[in-house]
């Protein structure tokens, strides 16, 4: 016996690894199988940071305003879902969510409305994920230099205009690292769907196990899959973000946002 | 009044906290120690000891926590190792604790990594000509000077580990999200059940956060 496959013996002779299931981690089917679950973890997290976005950039507007009426509440909004587990919304979200949306889509789809998992899912991370994106957002806008608001004003720009063809551009180019880094965040995040039965790698995953008794295996590939998408897209942000440098008290603010908002 | 309904179940509310809070302290005091000493893995003048740090780091932070709990307690469960106890509820106890200091340890250590290397070069050539060794320059010089600059950030680290110690419920452990789903399940009362969780979550969380926002202002003007 060649020292490899000596190897290979003793590792397979200790209880627990089951070598007789790896084979399934080249099977077609199997492929097929994770990479159904691969695309909806894939779709739950474009579609969360889509919503988030436009949430987060209503939020970060909210915040930035000198109107209190609309200052504290969108203030209050923002601290408060930072100061939750996203976990938390997700699950209640998971029980709650067709009794929440029934009033509102029952007039269009009827009786039988049910708001489906997936997208009691993407609620649950976009609420958490507005808020993270809220954050990010005014610190990038509250990098520009104030002459850029006060020249778009002088100008004759209103508020609206200046915004969108003044401040934003420029704010959201300052931001594209940071919302790839959050990106990474959310993809992972994705993964706590599976808690309220969304069939994405991790749930995919359970249903593999469960068949096979391979907890060990089936976890670390699905681990890799995790890894190989998060690491390429963690190291674009950071490449980025070594081109386009940004001011101190932006970068303080993404650091801060990024420890601890950082979640699953 | 809302949280009214932990004075029902007390036991299952008042359990819950206790249980996060372990989870929490455990995990941070895990995280700490991992964090630090990865940290000097990065820094290290030996070039094998870095690869392992950075692939320690790279590997906690680019996959999700609930993978790694489930790595902890079910794969690592199938070998038949589960963490010197014979209790299972126990073992995800302590699953759920290493499993909360590894991931949060890889957060922890980019933070102190950056803190080293923020002390100014001539710090460490002052030591070392001194007369100081490559571990007492550490202990004595580098140590002391980037723990100050890393409260904050590892203050932030500290709040996001108390909200995913929630991850703990899927792996069993009965902290405050299993609790209120429990108290959910019973009652179909889910507002009150998820209201009073939250105000908890609410009161550990906005408190430390508040905390670390005041230290980080403070020790930014004292530098």
């Amino acid at each position: 016996m060649n020292p490899f496959e000596a190897l290979r013996a003793a590792i397979c002779a200790t209880p627990g690894i089951r070598c007789d299931t790896w084979y399934l981690f080249a099977d077609p089917n199997i492929i097929r199988f994770f990479g159904e679950g691969l695309r909806e973890t894939i779709t739950l997290s474009i579609a969360s940071v889509v919503l988030s976005f436009v949430v987060g950039l209503l939020f970060a507007l909210g915040r930035l305003s000198r109107r209190p009426w609309i200052h504290w509440p969108a203030t209050l909004y923002i601290e408060t879902i930072r100061a939750l587990p996203v976990l938390l919304l997700i699950v209640y979200f998971g029980i709650k969510g067709t009794a929440l949306f029934r009033p509102i889509a029952e007039p269009f789809v009827g009786e039988d409305f049910e708001l489906s998992r997936f997208w009691a899912g993407v609620l649950g991370l976009s609420l958490y994920t507005s808020a993270v994106l809220a954050e990010i957002i005014r610190a990038g806008i509250a990098a520009l230099p104030k002459g850029q608001t006060e020249a778009a004003f002088a100008l004759g720009l209103d508020y609206v205009k200046a915004m969108r063809y003044v401040i934003l551009p420029q704010a959201l180019r300052l931001m594209v690292p940071a919302m790839m880094g959050q990106l990474t965040t959310v993809i992972k995040d994705t993964s706590l769907v599976a808690t309220i039965g969304v069939f994405e790698l991790v749930r995919q995953g359970r249903v593999i196990y469960t068949q096979y008794f391979n907890p060990l295996e089936v976890f670390l590939y699905i681990a890799v899959i995790y890894f190989v998408i998060c690491f390429a897209l963690s190291q674009a942000s950071r490449r980025l973000e070594i081109r386009a440098p940004v001011e101190a008290k932006m970068k303080m603010k993404i650091e801060e946002v990024r420890l601890r908002d950082q979640v699953a | 009044m809302p949280g009214a309904i932990i004075l029902e179940f007390p036991d299952l509310y008042l359990n819950g906290l206790s249980l996060t809070l372990q989870v929490s302290l455990l995990g941070s005091i895990g995280a700490l120690l991992i964090g630090t000493f990865v940290a000097l893995l990065r820094i290290s003048p030996v070039a094998p000891l870095r690869w392992i740090g950075v692939a320690f780091v790279e590997f906690f932070r680019n996959t999700p926590l609930l993978v790694q709990l489930f790595f902890l307690f079910l794969g690592l469960g199938a070998l038949g190792f589960r963490f010197w106890s014979t209790n299972t509820f126990e073992t995800i106890f302590r699953a759920a604790a290493v499993g909360m200091a590894l991931y949060h340890g890889a957060y922890v250590a980019e933070v102190v990594r950056g803190g080293l290397l923020g002390i100014d070069r001539g710090q460490v050539e002052a030591a070392r000509s001194l007369g100081l060794s490559y571990v007492q320059t550490l202990r004595y010089v580098q140590l002391p000077q980037t723990f100050r600059t890393v409260i904050p950030p590892l203050g932030n680290i500290g709040i996001a580990l108390i909200k995913n110690t929630s991850l703990a419920s899927t792996i069993g452990v009965a902290e405050l999200l299993q609790a209120a789903e429990i108290v959910e399940s019973r009652t179909f009362r889910t507002e009150e059940a998820f209201g009073a969780v939250i105000l908890l979550y609410l009161t550990l969380t906005i408190p430390a956060s508040i905390g670390v926002n005041w230290l980080e202002r403070k020790l930014l003007i004292a530098r």
